[in-house]
């Protein structure tokens, strides 16, 4: 029981700067709570037979709101029902939990059939694609979380460090001449066949001399000469690895130069010349903040990393802070609300509710491992996935390290749907974990 | 059972995860709370605002408690950018301050890019709006929310004189800010001259602070720690000055159209009674409001009045027969002479085949009545005198001792009046003759420099000296450094330097024959045209020579015992002391003695002011 100790002890947290909105969110604490408890009430087989059929009205719900929903701040992702909002990606969250685990537990799905892996895919791409079109990033973002449970399922790790490889390249192709990534792609090439072909000890001073020189040509602005130089020995040394019988390793690493410069190169073509300012803005501010104006577009990060820094060690009090609580800091009841935390309660609040957390994640991992149900350990890892991508991004953009995403911080944001969404997670995985035995027995 | 479970260990990957992720955020938490420290003192400067209190400056009252200087208020009119509503309307506004929409739409768009300027910080948007403006638009001032008015004090002057005395404020200029930042900052008014600019640091008082909370739309919402850090802002110190302002208007009068000043103190205190320099002006024109700028240039570009200059204290001028006291004291004090020493005076004295005019008047057979008719002869003959009295060739020694008692007289040095920009007039001493008429060209000796014993050639003195002189005259023998602050209204006690004797080593009983001939010199002799009826004025005539027409000097005091009021009046162009300085002098003093001018007196004074000396100019 210990995670929904930590989830009350989270909630109490929940106050500190809910002046306003404080009584819905008291009664969707209480609404949160016989949630849980319904949820203990219910049969554990429930959610895994009918797992599909809640996915089902998920999505219709995500349909329908994108038809009956409420426009706020430009998304359109609410219904109004008798005065209040419900936001149904918080509930397709869940939906898509209970499907995806129904279906990675069934005898016949294999995460090295591409055809089980393209409908586990297809599950979490099909809420997350119609939450974009609200639009709703943020939200639609969290369906990436899934991803660790089909990597503990058994998804191929080479897989997974590809698709790094490329969102890295992609970024970094935002930012800096394509040509640099290009020369840095041919200086690993040489690297890896270093080590791997000329092993002859003067290739080897060469191809390091050379390569010295070329990063050096391309401190100086020649970027294109030191190109021609790794060019040419990674020519070589290609031909050389050609003619030693390597050309599986000479045909990866063409490919991975290829596919490396079309991102590095589309990357930048995309920002420069079809993503509209403020759509740049967004990126900038995450990646390169020098390059923003201060009171624009920069302007939330600011006073978002001011308000935190700014509680120091041990912060000014409770209900102390100036910035959050003077409106410097934007959407501090929601996205933001770690700032308040940050700036009332210093750093060791924000060491405290980081070691919560982090504590809350680990034992759901626990709990996810011990689990003889394919289905319930599965579920455990949903859970924990999805809320670590909405601590992780949500505490990072508050700091800036994460670009600047509409995201709650789960148990501490205010918003009803949010901590339903969360509490029915939390309360199914506390009933599939009570009868984990008897399910063992069965 | 379930499924076989290959993938058991990826679950040590999924911790790794999510415990490195998390590292991630502590580590950024550590270096923005704990480390980087710049994010403290941004918050406490973006939602703390500080508001400046501006104290009321002091006020300058006259010797009889009449308000000279006074404060009107002025208007900054501030705006927060934010806070301005949009749908506003702008027309009204403009025409309510007097301002076109251009230059609204100017004042208006600052460049929030720019550090300086913030949308959420209010910005000055019209500065120095008149009292007048202000009623006007203080009216439809709710319509127009995001504007807020900032009072500040300038000056204004109920009597329209005295501008050299008083002084006027200017904006503190770059090197005033950095030599005092805790005190003034870019906007803020000194003191630029007069008493304004000596006592500065009692008219300002002390700003006062407001720490106050703002949120992001730049709205007050409180104070910051319930204003525990905040400070009142302190009124500056009220001073009385000893000034008389009739006196003062008298003297402007009587100037009118004249280069020149006149000075009177009051000799048992040195405190200054009027001081005018003149061409003078009216100090209102140079108050702090949106017409000075172009007052100003006119003022300084007015190259044959000067109307800047101080006369009183910075210009310097030979002092004439007036000087011819000085010597007297020193010679007698000195033993050169006698008070009864007698001479024969042919019309001009006579030395080594040259001669230096006199004027026709009775034998001086004292020293009575050689000041009584300011006999030439008789002072070349005493300044030889005492230049001599170490021998014919030692006049570097008797100059020097000349000059040491000179010194005494608060001459050759500024006296150290609370007046800006003193002067300190001119002794030659023997050095400068060493260098004027060096040793291969015969060198100098006392009839080379005589001319200094009848005020004339390289001697020179201010008007305030020469008034200063008129009071150890008065005083027989000390003064005290002459001030315009008689008081301030707090209580706190004026700079020690004003309230000690200072003596100028000559025995009083010396002092009797000078006041006895400055008094004949006024019944009987060449300051007759000072003369009154019922008050006895002891005075002395001066007239110094010019390239052009003669300077009209006069100085007295009066009545002869217990004096009251010490006087030097200089007129640049006058012609004879006896012209325009002794009746000047003798209607000043009627005016301070008596509280008025008789009404037979009234002509005079009409026609000493309709005499206009400005068109004669030096060729």
């Amino acid at each position: 029981m210990i995670y929904a100790v930590g989830y009350n002890d989270e909630i109490s947290a929940g106050p500190f700067d809910l002046n306003t909105n404080a009584g819905k969110q008291a009664l969707f604490i209480g609404l949160s709570f016989v949630t849980i408890i319904v949820c203990l009430l219910i049969d554990s087989n429930f959610w895994q037979t009918f797992g599909l059929l809640v996915f089902g009205i998920t999505i219709l719900l995500l349909i329908g709101v994108l038809i009956f929903g409420v426009t706020v701040k430009g998304a359109n992702s609410w219904y109004r029902i008798a005065g209040f909002t419900i936001q149904p990606s918080e509930f397709a969250k869940f939906g898509t939990a209970v499907a995806i685990s129904g279906f990675l537990s069934r005898y016949n799905t294999s995460m090295d059939d591409i055809r089980s892996v393209l409908i586990a895919m297809g599950m979490f791409l099909l809420p997350m694609f119609l939450i974009l079109l609200q639009p709703d990033a943020g939200s639609a973002l969290v369906f990436t979380g899934f991803l660790i449970v089909l990597f503990r399922a058994g998804l191929n790790p080479m897989l997974y460090i590809i698709g790094i490889s490329a969102i890295v390249l992609l970024i970094l192709g935002f930012i800096i001449n394509p040509l640099f990534i290009v020369l840095g792609l041919l200086i690993i090439i040489n690297l890896i066949f270093l080590t791997s072909v000329q092993k002859k000890l003067q290739w080897g001073l060469l191809l390091l001399g050379a390569t010295v020189f070329a990063v050096f040509l391309a401190f100086v602005d020649n970027v294109l000469p030191a190109l021609g130089i790794q060019a040419l020995l990674v020519f070589v040394s290609g031909f050389t690895a050609f003619q030693n019988r390597k050309s599986q390793l000479v045909a990866q690493l063409a490919g991975f130069l290829v596919f490396g410069a079309l991102i590095a190169f589309s990357a930048n073509y995309f920002f420069n010349d079809v993503m509209k300012p403020h759509q740049q803005d967004r990126l900038n501010v995450w990646l390169q903040p020098s390059k923003c104006d201060p009171k624009g577009a920069l302007y939330n990060v600011i006073q978002s990393k001011i308000s935190i820094g700014s509680g120091g060690l041990r912060g000014k009090g409770f209900l102390q802070g100036t910035l959050t609580k003077l409106n410097y800091v934007p959407e501090q009841d929601t996205d933001f609300i770690f700032c308040t935390i940050g700036e009332e309660q210093g750093f060791i609040g924000v060491f405290g509710i980081i070691l919560l957390y982090l504590i809350l994640l680990l034992r759901i991992v626990s709990i996810a491992e011990r689990q003889r149900e394919v289905f319930s350990r599965n579920f455990a890892y949903c859970v924990a996935s999805v809320l670590f991508v909405h601590i992780f991004i949500n505490i990072g953009m508050t700091m800036g390290l994460m670009p600047i995403i509409g995201i709650p911080l789960p148990f501490i944001s205010s918003g009803g749907s949010s901590i339903l969404g969360f509490s029915l997670m939390i309360g199914v995985l506390l009933k599939l974990d009570s009868v984990r035995m008897n399910r063992a027995r069965r | 059972m379930a499924i076989q479970d290959f993938h058991k260990n990826r679950h040590y990957v999924i911790r790794v995860i999510f415990i490195a992720s998390f590292a991630i955020l502590l580590f950024k938490a550590i270096q923005i709370q704990l480390v980087d420290s710049t994010y403290q003192d941004r918050a406490r400067t973006t939602a703390i605002e500080k508001v400046i209190d501006y104290p009321s400056r002091g006020m300058i009252y006259d010797r009889k408690g009449r308000l000279l200087v006074n404060n009107n208020a002025i208007y900054d009119l501030n705006c927060t950018y934010n806070l301005v509503d949009p749908k506003m309307d702008t027309t009204h506004f403009c025409k309510l301050l007097n301002i076109d929409k251009a230059t609204f739409n100017k004042l208006i768009n600052k460049n929030f890019r720019s550090a300086r300027y913030s949308r959420s910080v209010p910005f000055t948007f019209l500065s120095k709006i008149s009292d007048r403006t202000f009623a006007r638009f203080q009216e439809s001032m709710y319509e127009f929310p995001g504007f807020s008015i900032q009072i500040k004090n300038v000056r204004g002057y109920p009597y329209r004189n005295s501008p050299h005395v008083l002084g006027y404020l200017s904006e503190v200029n770059k090197k005033q800010i950095e030599s005092n930042p805790t005190v003034y900052k870019t906007g803020d008014f000194i003191g630029s001259t007069g008493l304004e600019r000596t006592y500065e640091k009692d008219l300002r008082g002390s700003k006062g602070v407001r720490y106050l909370l703002k949120d992001n739309l730049g709205r007050a919402v409180g104070s910051y720690k319930n204003g525990s850090k905040d400070t009142v802002a302190v009124s500056g110190k009220d001073i009385v000055s000893t000034l008389d302002v009739e006196l003062q208007q008298l003297a402007e009068d009587l100037l009118a159209n004249k280069s020149g000043s006149i000075i009177a103190i009051e000799p048992a205190t040195g405190e200054i009674l009027s001081y005018v320099s003149s061409p003078t002006y009216d100090p209102n024109l140079l108050t702090i409001n949106r017409n000075r700028g172009a007052a100003y240039a006119q003022l300084l570009g007015d190259t044959l009045k000067k109307p800047f200059l101080n006369r009183g204290v910075q210009a310097k001028y030979p002092p004439g027969s007036i000087f011819k006291t000085v010597v007297s004291l020193i010679a007698l004090q000195d033993g050169v002479m006698k008070a009864n020493t007698g001479m024969s005076c042919k019309g001009a004295y006579y030395y080594n085949g040259s001669s230096w005019g006199c004027h026709q008047h009775a034998t001086p057979y004292n020293l009575e009545i050689a000041l009584e008719h300011s006999c030439n002869t008789y002072y070349f003959t005493t300044l030889r005198n005492i230049v001599d009295q170490f021998g014919f060739y030692e006049p570097h020694r008797g100059l020097t001792a000349f000059n040491k008692r000179v010194a005494d007289f608060g001459l050759g040095k500024p006296l150290g009046a609370d007046i800006s920009n003193e002067g300190s007039g001119n002794i030659p001493t023997p050095e400068y003759y060493d260098q004027l008429y060096p040793k291969d060209e015969g060198s100098w000796k006392s009839p080379t420099i005589m001319s200094i014993g009848i005020g004339q050639g390289e001697i020179e003195m201010t008007t305030l000296q020469m008034a200063n002189l008129a009071a150890i005259m008065a005083n027989r023998g000390h003064y005290y450094t002459p001030h315009l602050v008689k008081a301030f209204v707090d209580g706190s006690v004026i700079p020690d330097k004003f309230r000690i004797k200072r003596s100028v080593n000559i025995d009083r009983e010396h002092f009797e024959p000078i006041v006895e001939g400055m008094s004949r010199a006024v019944k009987f002799g060449t300051g007759n045209t000072a003369y009154l009826k019922d008050i006895e004025i002891c005075g002395k005539t001066g007239t110094s020579q010019n390239r052009g027409k003669d300077h009209s000097v006069f100085f007295a005091f009066a009545p002869r015992e217990n004096p009251s009021i010490a006087i030097a009046v200089y007129v640049e162009n006058g012609g004879w002391g006896s012209t325009f300085g002794a009746p000047m002098a003798s209607l000043m003093i009627e005016q301070y003695i008596k509280g008025e001018l008789d009404e037979k007196r009234l002509t005079l004074k009409e026609r000493l002011s309709r005499e206009d000396l400005l068109e004669v100019k030096e060729p």
